[in-house]
């Protein structure tokens, strides 16, 4: 993880790429919380979405959940190994379990999520 | 966040059933607090999980010419009809809201509570030792009632050679941005619509003294204030059906339509 990776509430995290584009992909957290990943479903290239849309669902043994869009923008790449290598969210969820990569519409957005010690607090502000 | 608002709705087809239960989820959304629907299902209908295939439903003999929908929840395929169905809603900031294992266990244990009442021993299901290595053998069977999950209510355990008993109760969630909305089945006696790997005895067929249709009420009602006291609500049951029919038919599109019923 990097200093300048963002985190949105819903527990994805967003990192802004030198060719301009944002990698995505769900926090440590989020995946510890999910648990026995069994499915992931993930957009196809070249879909458009804003921030807070559903850009993917996961489904843990008993449990479906969406991963949301922390920026708006458009979908340029999408890591295609990884619904097959599910246990790879777990071993390492900030880089080789990146989900999607997002040419963003607008670079303020980026800027408008927490950073790694804002969602910190977030998380341990979650009931348990 | 202090009420649990309770709803007792009559049977209805699995769109209408699904519809509804996106509805419960809004409504949990928009009072801040848990709300819980049981219904039944007519005519008979297998609603599949959120990611279960609709190649291995159509392959499925057992349940050939019965109506399919697709839930949002996980979990596997189940045979309704012949069972008890709840949804719930909890807003995420409810401690049930964080992570899936709390919302089970807290509606799970309030049914083996409710049955100990009745006379019926059952309790949440965990996997023996050697399964812990090896998993659950029937861990991707298309049937849920054929599945063990730690936290199924399951009967007659210490009885069975494999420690597998027979499941009666199982449920499932969807992750909501602002909810969790989850989903479970009592199997109140198998279903004589099915046959081979789609029926599973229920309640009434398992219990030593068996379970009158008339008994199911207050069972329910038992269980429902368990449920409270474990989520620390207070229960609030509330009159008439959750949603108008007309409300609910037409939401109830988007669960009849192909696209989401054979997005898989």
């Amino acid at each position: 993880m990097t200093a300048a990776t963002r985190f949105a509430k819903s527990h994805e995290w967003a990192r802004p790429e030198s060719d301009g584009s944002v990698t995505v992909g769900i926090s440590a957290y989020a995946v510890e919380a999910l648990t026995d990943l069994v499915f992931m479903q993930l957009p196809e290239v070249g879909r458009r979405v804003k921030a807070g849309d559903s850009l993917g669902e996961i489904e843990s043994v008993k449990a479906v959940s969406d991963v949301y869009a922390p920026i708006s923008g458009e979908v340029v790449a999408v890591n295609a190994a990884l619904p097959g290598a599910l246990e790879t969210l777990g071993r390492d969820p900030y880089g080789a379990g990146w989900m999607v990569r997002l040419k963003p519409d607008d670079p303020a957005e980026l800027a408008a999520l927490l950073d790694e010690s804002a969602y910190d607090a977030l998380v341990k502000s979650q009931p348990h | 966040m202090n009420n649990l608002h309770v709803w007792w709705d009559p049977p209805a087809d699995g769109p209408s059933n699904m519809a509804a239960d996106e509805l419960l989820a809004e409504e949990a959304a928009a009072r801040g607090t848990c709300c819980l629907r049981f219904y039944g299902w007519t005519p008979t209908t297998v609603s599949l999980g959120g990611f279960q295939r609709g190649a291995d439903a159509a392959a499925e003999p057992a349940i050939r010419g019965v109506p399919i929908v697709r839930r949002p929840s996980g979990g596997g395929a189940i045979v309704h009809g012949s069972d008890l169905t709840y949804a719930a809603a909890v807003p995420k900031g409810h401690p049930c809201g964080a992570g899936p294992e709390a919302f089970y266990d807290a509606v799970h244990g309030a049914l083996c509570k409710a049955l100990a009442e009745f006379g019926i021993a059952a309790a949440l299901w965990r996997p023996p030792i050697a399964a812990h290595a090896t998993g659950d053998r029937d861990a991707g069977s298309f049937f849920c009632f054929s599945r063990r999950s730690p936290g199924d209510v399951c009967m007659g355990v210490a009885e069975s050679a494999d420690g597998r008993g027979h499941k009666i109760l199982g449920s499932a969630q969807r992750r909501l941005a602002a909810t969790v909305l989850q989903h479970g089945s009592l199997l109140l006696r198998h279903n004589e619509r099915v046959s081979g790997a789609a029926s599973h005895p229920g309640l009434a067929d398992l219990a030593p003294d068996g379970l009158p249709a008339d008994a199911v009420p207050a069972l329910a009602g038992r269980w429902l204030e368990f449920v409270a006291a474990g989520l620390g609500l207070r229960l609030a049951r509330q009159a008439g059906r959750f949603r108008d029919e007309r409300v609910v038919a037409e939401r109830s599109g988007r669960f009849s339509d192909p696209r989401w019923n054979h997005r898989r």
